[in-house]
């Protein structure tokens, strides 16, 4: 393949976009610079006015494969992922069975060698996720998995939690907790406040994520282990990552999910299922908090906590519909139209949050529009829009709050190695 | 322009809560003739879908609905439903089928009986819906204070007890405060959540909340069971010593005219002692024998969009 960008605005993780033409040759890079000659042979594509950069990846995606294909195979996900501008997911363990041996990574990596973008997976820190016993921590190594989680719930015994640590990090393995003290969490369908006392419904109040966050963190400043912890919703969660990193050194960081930068639960009005995930969406001010914490670099990573439930799934009652929003699709525009479009940040903050310290935390190369790498890059209309229609999503399902909603922005091209993965 | 629910108090305004009292009255009146019934409903059917176990509001409603001379079928709804797991789209399709014009629902889920009004033409009337809402306990209530204090604009009323997960705390104080009525809540500190509403001030302790507050009534509400064994309060010893309504506070009360009023049914030796009921500002026969006045009003004033 022999492909020209031409005109387009060239993002990286430093600088601003700034006015370049790609030339990409049998997948690679050949040369970027502005008004570069057009070379012979090659397909001319004019995108000008758009952005050039790096395809996106997601470190917190949920798959339901094994075990809850009629939400989501690791296929329709990764597809989902590509209509989105990401071209690289981790998947969490919480299949059924649990992603917590060899056996099973294997299994899941199998079928992810038929997706057009690399599928990672996590893995378990204790089998089944029950938080009795340790999963088989060096077969997964040795399947290929980088990353131990017990997402969807924390390992509700810290002294298990420290002996997996010391144990795990031996293998170059690091953890990431899903912070949650189950006792205050409660039933767990939406934030402790005014909301749930409205809506008559038992709230799980910010402090279930803040204590057990505070415990995890410690573990993992005691023991030398490297933790990250998975979609932040509090300030005070935040705050604490942020203290023990650079108060303590310890090795620590956190994500934060694009839900949790833009909603809150006010937004569930009446009983709205779409707006129902774990942790939940919590207030105005806490948008605020994460926001800032987000630009001065608290948050290391963004992720979708990529959540699929059926329509019928969704439509229970409020407190018995599961948790969690279907997000590749919708992220990156989500985002453009919610924040850079509203000049609240920059290309350069996705680009490193989204795409290169994701990769960087998983040990994998980073992706960039420079001379010489290997093709991975996606082109952005902020001229375009999306409409988020049921057709549109390649998500097998439709459980967003964005569901038949249009927004500012539009992903136009895909482009990985030597295949063009979407052209719009 | 007449409403086709009846889902919660929130959303409705001063002028159609006076006029559900108003026309309350002339059903009342019905009662002490020799024929209790009116022809309003006549032809039409009326469906009791309980997911919850009440006696007592069931019982309500039935009456109420008869006395309009409506049709009443009670659907008996299966246990396995009730627990957990039937959709609204289930239980909509079965409903559909028996072309009821109205639907009176309990449900111990909250925003249940609304995610069915949704659903359907009939009118659906809220009995009660998990810790969200229970709107004709409300109306009930407010009718009860009215007899008493038709100038209601300013009067005082200290909700007692569970405020966490009353659905009768949150109807009955939004309904007294759209009619003016200053409401405060009293009740262990694990009970009253701070959360509840800026506006409506917070007691923890009874004394404090008589004395500042001056209630011209106290509304007692019921203490769950499950509430006495999940830990609260210490005991419900306990809790009778601190918020209930003892021989010693009932005098207190009756000293200042204070009326007392409770949705029932109540935990005797808990929230008020035996001889509240003979305590004759005690208003809980009233708002039993309201409460079907109250129902009859709402239930005549809706407009199914059934055919
Ligand atoms: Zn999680």
């Amino acid at each position: 393949m022999n492909l020209f960008l031409k005109g387009g605005e060239v993002a990286s993780e430093n600088t601003a976009p700034a006015r370049a033409d790609v030339w990409i040759e049998n997948g690679r890079i050949k040369a970027v610079g502005a008004d570069l000659a057009e070379p012979e042979g090659a397909r001319v594509v004019d995108v000008s006015g758009k952005i050039v950069m790096p395809g996106m990846f997601d470190a917190h995606v949920h798959f339901r494969e094994p075990g809850g294909e009629h939400k989501e195979t690791i296929l329709d996900g990764s597809e989902a992922a590509i209509n989105g501008g990401i071209t690289g997911v981790v998947m969490m363990p919480n299949t059924s069975p649990s992603i917590d041996s060899a056996t099973v990574v294997k299994r899941v990596l199998d079928a992810a060698k038929e997706c057009r973008i690399p599928v990672l997976t996590s893995g378990c820190i204790t089998v089944g996720r029950k938080g009795h016993e340790m999963a088989g921590i060096d077969g997964m190594k040795k399947a290929g998995v980088l990353m131990l989680t017990d997402d969807g719930d924390a390992v509700p015994d810290a002294a298990l939690l420290k002996r997996a640590m010391e144990y795990g990090s031996e293998f170059g393995m690091f953890f990431a907790s899903h912070c949650e003290e189950p006792q205050l969490a409660g039933p767990r369908a939406l934030n402790e406040g005014a909301v749930s006392y409205r809506l008559g419904i038992e709230g799980t109040p910010a402090l279930a994520e803040e204590i057990s966050m505070s415990r995890d963190l410690a573990l993992a400043h005691a023991t030398g282990a490297t933790l990250h912890i998975q979609h932040v919703s509090t300030a005070i969660g935040m705050e604490q990552i942020k203290w023990w990193r650079d108060e303590r050194g310890a090795k620590v960081s956190g994500e934060v999910s694009p839900h949790h930068l833009m909603f809150t639960d006010e937004d569930i009005g009446d009983y709205d299922t779409h707006y129902k995930m774990n942790p939940p969406l919590r207030t105005a001010e806490a948008n605020v908090a994460l926001l800032e914490g987000l630009k001065n670099g608290a948050f290391r990573i963004i992720a979708t906590d990529h959540a699929p439930h059926t329509e019928f799934e969704k439509s229970r009652a409020f407190e018995d519909a599961p948790n969690g929003i279907s997000g590749l699709d919708t992220a990156l525009v989500s985002l453009f139209d919610r924040f850079i479009d509203k000049g609240e940040f920059g290309w350069d903050l996705i680009v490193k949050r989204y795409s290169a310290e994701p990769r960087r935390m998983m040990e994998l190369e980073v992706a960039e529009v420079a001379e010489g790498k290997i093709v991975d890059l996606i082109v952005f209309d902020p001229n375009g829009e999306t409409t988020f229609t049921k057709e549109f999503m390649k998500s097998k399902s439709s459980n967003t709050p964005f569901l038949n909603k249009t927004l500012k922005g539009s992903v136009e091209m895909v482009v990985l190695g030597d295949e063009v993965l979407l052209e719009r | 322009m007449a409403r086709k629910d009846f889902l919660d108090i929130v959303s409705l305004d001063r002028e159609e809560i006076i006029q559900l009292l108003d026309q309350a009255e002339p059903f009342k009146d019905l009662f002490t003739r020799s024929v209790k019934k009116v022809p309003a409903l006549k032809g039409k059917t009326v469906l009791m879908l309980f997911y919850e176990p009440s006696t007592r509001t069931l019982s309500s409603f039935e009456v109420a609905a008869k006395r309009l001379s409506a049709d009443v079928t009670t659907f008996d709804v299966p246990s396995s439903s009730v627990t957990k797991g039937e959709s609204v789209r289930d239980t909509i399709d079965t409903l559909q089928a028996m072309r009821a014009d109205y639907i009176v629902v309990r449900h111990g889920l909250s925003g249940q009986p609304a995610a069915i009004a949704r659903q359907t033409g009939a009118s659906v009337i809220n009995a009660g819906d998990g810790a969200h809402a229970h709107p004709t306990q409300a109306l009930l209530d407010a009718f009860t204070l009215r007899e008493k204090f038709p100038e209601m604009e300013g009067k005082r009323v200290l909700i007692t007890g569970d405020i966490l997960h009353s659905r009768v705390a949150r109807s009955t104080s939004t309904i007294l405060r759209k009619l003016g009525v200053k409401v405060a809540f009293l009740g262990p500190g694990s009970l009253v959540p701070k959360t509840a509403s800026p506006e409506i001030p917070r007691f923890t302790n009874y004394d404090q909340a008589i004395r500042e507050f001056g209630p011209d009534a106290v509304y007692l509400l019921r203490i769950q069971k499950e509430r006495m064994a999940a830990p609260f309060f210490p005991s419900d010893r306990e809790y009778h010593n601190l918020y209930g309504i003892t021989d010693e506070r009932l005098r207190q009360l009756a000293g200042q005219g204070t009326y007392i009023m409770h949705p029932g049914p109540i935990n005797r030796g808990v929230e008020l002692c035996d001889a509240v009921l003979d305590y004759d500002r005690c208003l809980i026969s009233q708002q039993v024998e309201n409460g079907i006045a109250a129902r009859m009003s709402v239930l005549y004033g809706l407009k199914p969009q059934t055919s």
